[in-house]
């Protein structure tokens, strides 16, 4: 898989509440299979290195048969250089479409909840 | 890589449960393969990365055959199958003794509840696969069936319902057991089953040694085989 944007943090320890990871990692996984074709154990590792703590194969796999079903994923078999052979994830181009609806629907979301949380704001503005 | 002992009966969980849900054999393969591919980067235990077998199957959400085609392409038949053995070792004994076959309705009775038993199997499947103690009931439950249809036949034409000639229930019997065993056998020998589950990087399949063929065409020719050794034993005993 190709490398994606540098700006990689160290993430030791991370442990996010479980209902974050649920509602954003579909869309996480399909913007790391954005870089091109990855297999399971990549995508993970992706993941962790931008700091969304280490996704279980229990979790991962599910979501990325749901998404074959769903036209958003094809998968392809690959011998592997004297190792075990691996599946290969890649983006349709419907995946893609739909990775940048999500992309945009979650970057609203996360303003309107950055602004509602922002501790400066009048308070009068949060009162109904 | 070497499989450890708790992988190798998480893999058979998995596999079992996958059965259970009526997943196809390649889907099988691939999932089996899969999640070993990401065991052997991680060199995690399976049941740390998937969770029980049971749920990660459940989750997985795999397209399946339709519920009612395991009934029709396995249940009928061995229905049948076992009906005809059952009517078979009925007729033999009196078959052997050149006598009428007497038949009472307790008899008649006793003889269904296997039938009905293994009639009813979809409904129960789950319990019989996942506690053994279930699959040992109904085996006790048809085995005291067989004998109390035994002590309850009529010994004299009075007691008897039915009173029959033995010989076309016996040819009968024979020819469809015989008939089933030749069609399981032609089905089990054809080569893209979707019970079989297929590695989807070599395309072969697994199971399929001179031990696993052995086993299924002993399987296909149970009831002729038991049915020639009833046949046998009525035949020493007249």
């Amino acid at each position: 898989m190709s490398t994606s944007t540098p700006d990689v943090r160290a993430t030791d320890g991370v442990d996010w509440p479980s209902d974050w990871l649920r509602a954003t990692l579909g869309f996480l996984a399909l913007r790391a299979l954005s870089f091109g074709p990855s297999y399971g154990y990549a995508i993970i590792s992706e993941l962790e290195r931008h700091g969304f703590g280490a996704i279980k194969g229990g979790t991962l796999y599910p979501l990325l048969t749901r998404y074959e079903a769903a036209g958003l994923l094809t998968t392809e078999w690959r011998a592997g250089d004297g190792g075990p052979g691996r599946k290969y994830f890649a983006l349709t181009e419907q995946g893609r479409a739909e990775l940048t609806r999500l992309s945009a629907d979650w970057r609203r979301f996360v303003e309107s909840s950055v602004h509602y949380l922002d501790p400066d704001r009048p308070a009068k503005e949060i009162s109904p | 890589m070497m499989q450890r002992t708790s992988d190798k009966k998480w893999f058979d969980e998995l596999v079992m449960e996958l059965r259970l849900r009526q997943v196809h054999g390649s889907a099988i393969g691939d999932t089996v393969a899969s999640a070993k591919e990401l065991l052997g980067d991680t060199g995690q235990a399976a049941a740390e990365a998937f969770g029980p077998a049971r749920d990660y199957a459940a989750a997985l959400e795999l397209p399946a055959a339709p519920g009612h085609d395991w009934v029709r392409q396995a249940l009928w038949p061995s229905l049948l199958g076992l009906l005809a053995f059952l009517l078979f070792n009925q007729a033999v004994a009196a078959w052997t003794q050149q006598e009428v076959l007497l038949v009472s309705p307790a008899q008649l009775a006793l003889l269904a509840t296997p039938v009905v038993l293994v009639a009813l199997l979809p409904l129960y499947l789950d319990a019989v696969v996942r506690r053994i103690w279930v699959g040992i009931a109904i085996t006790a439950i048809c085995a005291v069936a067989g004998v109390l249809s035994a002590v309850v036949a009529p010994t004299q034409a009075s007691d008897a319902w039915l009173a029959i000639d033995p010989s076309p229930w016996l040819i009968g019997t024979a020819v469809v057991m015989v008939a089933l065993s030749v069609r399981n056998t032609v089905r089990s020998s054809r080569a893209a089953d979707d019970d079989e589950i297929i590695d989807p990087l070599s395309g072969t399949t697994a199971g399929t040694g001179a031990g696993a063929r052995i086993l299924v065409h002993v399987t296909n020719w149970l009831f002729p085989v038991l049915a020639l050794a009833m046949l046998g034993l009525a035949l020493a005993l007249r």
